[in-house]
């Protein structure tokens, strides 16, 4: 491939040293007692030195709505929920062909459906990290029929796939420079939909 | 000069030399009146008619040495020619005539598909060759890789795709979705009292233009995408819809009427949110960069 298109290995590597970052980390030993210093000196007289556990009910009832831990944990079990029904909708598109048409399932949930897709680029990251790996999935397994298609085909097929991934990339940057653009969000899904798609057409042709 | 021009048709000749000799093919099979038939051919054509009666006629070439495989019972049988050599098959011209209700699934290589008077489903698939259905059949799928895909007519049920091929339609559907990559799409219903309207459709390209000219349902759900097409949508003047039309870094221009498109987001691309007569349908306009014109169909 050639410049234009997207070094998902490079993408992939970062995705994988970022999920191997810690998900939390020791404070430092004196930060306890340098909390307290300043919330001594900020004054507090209904407070006493000792009664820890009344500070941190009455720092909950500060802390905002959506900061709690319950309303988190629901966030981002819909996040989950989100990414994994558009990775379902990206594969299997075209999977029980029979079933789909009977059903007469919409026919572009995410278009339509905008309420439930992600909200912003950090949200759509999760989803697009599924995209990639469809692809490379679907590239590895196409690598491995390559040969029951013809050279024309092969460059066709390429040229296809730059054309996507320069859409992709324009997206993207334009998302980067405004991260809660939904119609961005949904062109950038668009475009990933297309490249799942055409891969998984292309392989499942090779086939035969 | 007459040398020249034997010489001419002699290089022309050599040229046309590798195909070999052509076997004429005539058989006939059973098949119920919804039965399944399954035909691939990878170079040459596939053209299949539909007619009234319960049984599966062909009629065909192909060359010398290739084999032809036809055979299952009356719920569902297979037609393929097995080539003499696979690594360069020769073309095939294969002509069947099918039950008008059966369920036909055909896949070629670089050979053309035409499909008339079948009322019921349809799998088409080919890599390079062009795909040309007419009729109403119940369900249409075609999928080209860089083939054109034509169909004429009003399919109940629509998907058509091609990577770099073009895609027109001539006709409509209730629902459709049809996408391309770079290849450009043609839809064309007018005048609706003959060609139909559509109730569900998504079009989609990357860098394709779009064009749109035909009638929609009141209550329909129609979504047009691009990355950067040209988009023309052409619909009646008087069609009850809502639109909401968003191109990130591009232009929109409306002829159906007098709303005008607002600067986007951050003083980028257009927007233009509108409802055209009383409303009801909804279409969704998106571009990145591509220019929409909004017109009355013709």
């Amino acid at each position: 491939m050639t410049d234009d298109t997207i070094d998902e290995g490079k993408l992939r590597d970062l995705m994988n040293e970022v999920a191997a970052l810690p998900t939390s980390i020791e404070p430092p030993a004196d930060a306890w007692a340098k909390i307290r210093a300043e919330i001594e000196a900020s004054g507090n007289p209904d407070r006493g030195d000792t009664d820890d556990i009344d500070l941190l009910s009455k720092r909950r009832h500060r802390i905002a709505f959506w900061q709690r831990p319950i309303f988190l944990a629901a966030a981002a079990l819909l996040l989950v929920a989100g990414s994994s029904a558009l990775t379902a909708i990206a594969i299997g598109r075209r999977g029980a062909s029979t079933s789909r048409r009977a059903a007469q399932a919409p026919i572009a949930p995410f278009a339509t459906d905008s309420n439930n897709g992600p909200a912003s680029l950090a949200q759509f990251t999760v989803v697009e990290s599924d995209y990639l790996r469809a692809v490379n999935d679907l590239s590895a397994t196409l690598e491995s029929e390559r040969g029951s298609l013809s050279p024309e085909t092969i460059a066709k097929l390429r040229e296809s796939i730059q054309v996507i991934d320069a859409a992709i990339l324009e997206a993207r940057n334009a998302l980067a420079a405004d991260p809660a653009n939904k119609t961005l969000i949904r062109m950038l899904a668009n475009s990933y939909e297309q490249k799942v798609d055409l891969l998984k057409r292309t392989t499942e042709m090779a086939r035969g | 000069m007459i040398r020249s021009a034997l010489l001419g048709v002699v290089l022309l000749s050599t040229l046309v030399a590798p195909t070999r000799a052509q076997v004429k093919v005539e058989r006939g099979l059973k098949l119920d009146a919804d039965g399944s038939i399954r035909i691939t051919n990878l170079v040459g054509s596939v053209h299949v008619t539909g007619w009234d009666r319960d049984s599966v006629s062909l009629h065909g070439s192909l060359p010398k040495g290739d084999k032809l495989f036809m055979g299952g019972g009356p719920r569902g049988m297979k037609l393929f020619i097995e080539p003499l050599n696979d690594r360069n098959p020769q073309p095939s011209r294969l002509d069947v005539m099918v039950p008008a209700g059966a369920k036909v699934l055909v896949k070629t290589a670089t050979a053309e598909i035409e499909v008339s008077g079948v009322t019921g489903e349809l799998d088409l698939y080919v890599v390079g060759g062009k795909i040309r259905v007419s009729g109403k059949p119940a369900e249409l799928n075609a999928e080209a890789i860089d083939g054109d895909i034509e169909v004429n007519g009003k399919p109940g049920w629509l998907r058509a795709k091609s990577a770099s091929g073009n895609v027109t339609l001539n006709g409509s559907s209730p629902d459709a979705s049809i996408s391309t990559v770079s290849g450009g799409i043609t839809v064309n219903a007018m005048p609706a009292e003959n060609r139909g309207k559509f109730e569900r459709a998504k079009i989609e390209t990357v860098t394709g233009a779009i064009q749109f000219n035909a009638d929609i349902e009141k209550g329909a759900a129609i979504d047009f995408d691009t990355h950067s097409g040209v988009m023309e949508i052409a619909i009646p003047r008087l069609t009850g819809a809502d639109f909401e039309i968003a191109s990130i870094a591009g232009t929109i221009s409306n002829e159906l009427n007098y709303s005008r498109p607002v600067k986007g987001r951050y003083g980028r691309g257009s927007e233009l949110v509108m409802t055209n007569s009383s409303g009801g349908a909804r279409v969704a306009i998106r571009s990145f960069k591509g220019p929409v014109t909004l017109r009355i169909a013709k």
